[in-house]
């Protein structure tokens, strides 16, 4: 076992789209809560595979789509200051900014730099005493961990010239604001199996207790996509709304256990703003008091960059899932990615840069509106 | 960005308090914390690796069992997919969206029902 080629096994994904057709005797719609998820769904086509009685709509589970336009240009404003060396996960390069994006600052001559670990922006800011190294801490819970380590490594370090500017996002409020909205469709969720890695499932108890809504803590590979699948429809057509876990080989029921309390030191609940969103109330990490000397946004006075989000951008909607992306009027005309209105167009995990990528120009027929 | 990949560990060290370890992700090695997962790992171990962290060790049994549950569901349902993929082909093929269309050729047209 390799724990990744057997979980895109083509001779299982037809026996779970056969089972799929087979036990769904209505239309059921579904959430897929993660972007990466969003992508194989698109990718493999796995939405048209499995027939018209289910429809999967996309979730918000997109980091790079969800943080708002005012923190990129937060992240532009630091990447132009002389002394600072802007370090950041690739994804966030191209997302577009009031007036630009972090890989023309840097064509301009910033000094921004992707990491593949926060480590590494830690290791930079050792490399380099006299500069200042920001590090853009974006991400879900599954990121959490990784950024909680960076600040609490500088501060073991004693580095005082690293800070990180914070856009930390969590998934179950999302899913409530999803729920408690009016036009709610999603009767089920496959929640996000990295997240709940780290997570745990115990907080989507209330929530599929409370909604009356199944949700499958589910992996990322066709496998694992369709059987998260299955075992959502199975419990739609017995009546049943329980926590169930497809991802066994990796998520236990109270997830990392060391992980969620390096997460819980050095961050806090706070209210977060979501793209196209507004704020969600304790939707989000921010540093605690004792780590504020790592803050960016404090260190470079940042607070009074404010943004407009463009109008022609329906990212909130589909973000939402009250919108696909080829339903949008700006999809692959104004918006494409190398001219894009909003995140999701360029984020590897945007539902819009799956469904252009991918060839999806037009509604499915399986799933009229 | 919650991409997790699942690699083989190769060796463990302590650096400065916190462990960390190569992985062989398929031939390709990656120099990784493993300080979530250090109670419970050793070389050989497979982990899922998220931006330079471990963030769990893989439950090789769960793994097996999720897997041969599903073998044995597709040696079942293969004969009911047959039938399926016959009678679907007696339909006749219905009207699909033509493979690979280049983002290129968007037409703005079709992009709305």
């Amino acid at each position: 076992m390799k724990y990744l080629a057997e979980y895109q096994d083509p001779d299982l994904a037809r026996a779970l789209i056969a089972r799929i057709r087979a036990t769904a005797t209505r239309r059921w719609v579904l959430m897929e809560v993660c972007g990466g998820q969003t992508h194989t769904i698109v990718r493999q086509g796995i939405d048209e595979l499995i027939g018209d009685r289910v429809e999967m709509i996309h979730g918000p589970g997109c980091p790079v789509c969800v943080t708002p336009l005012e923190q990129i240009d937060r992240a532009l404003h630091v990447a132009t200051r002389p002394e600072v060396i802007f370090t950041s996960f690739g994804d966030m390069l191209r997302v577009p900014g009031s007036h630009t994006d972090l890989f023309h600052v840097r064509a301009e001559g910033g000094d921004v730099r992707v990491v593949y670990s926060p480590l590494d922006a830690v290791d930079l800011a050792r490399a380099h005493p006299n500069r200042e190294v920001v590090f853009f801490a974006v991400g879900f819970e599954t990121t959490a961990p990784a950024n909680a380590m960076a600040v609490w490594r500088a501060h073991q370090l004693g580095l005082t010239n690293f800070s990180v500017l914070v856009s930390h996002v969590t998934v179950p409020p999302a899913m409530t604001a999803i729920l408690d909205s009016p036009d709610n469709r999603v009767q089920g969720f496959l929640a996000a199996g990295h997240v709940c890695t780290v997570m745990g499932w115990e907080e989507y108890e209330p929530l599929a207790e409370r909604y009356r809504v199944p949700i499958v803590v589910t992996g990322f590979e066709p496998v694992d996509i369709l059987e998260g699948i299955a075992m959502a429809v199975a419990q739609l057509e017995q009546g049943r709304c329980e926590v169930e876990n497809q991802y066994a080989r990796s998520v236990r029921r109270d997830g990392n256990r060391a992980a969620r309390e390096l997460v819980a030191r050095v961050f806090r609940i706070v209210d977060r703003q979501w793209r196209g969103v507004g704020t969600i109330p304790a939707s989000g990490l921010g540093l605690r008091p004792a780590f504020a000397a790592f803050d960016a946004e404090a260190k470079f006075d940042l607070a009074g960059i404010r943004a407009e989000e463009p109008e022609a951008c329906r990212a909130g909607d589909v973000l939402r899932g009250r919108l696909k992306p080829h339903e949008c009027p700006a999809f692959g005309t104004e918006c494409a990615p190398e001219h894009p209105l909003g995140a999701p167009m360029v984020s590897s995990e945007g539902a819009c840069a799956a469904y252009y990528n991918y060839g999806r120009t037009r509604l499915p027929i399986a799933n009229p509106t | 960005m919650c991409l997790g990949i699942p690699g083989r560990i190769l060796d463990v060290r302590d650096e400065g308090g916190m462990a960390m370890g190569h992985v062989d992700f398929g031939g390709v090695r990656r120099d990784v914390c493993l300080a979530y997962v250090a109670d419970e790992v050793q070389p050989g171990d497979y982990v899922v690796v998220h931006v330079g962290f471990a963030i769990s060790k893989v439950n090789e049994e769960e793994a097996r069992r999720t897997f041969e549950l599903l073998r044995e569901m597709s040696q079942l349902d293969e004969l009911e997919w047959m039938k399926e993929v016959a009678e679907r082909s007696l339909e006749g093929s219905r009207d699909r969206e033509p493979e690979g269309s280049s983002p290129r050729s968007l037409d703005p047209s079709v992009n709305r029902p």
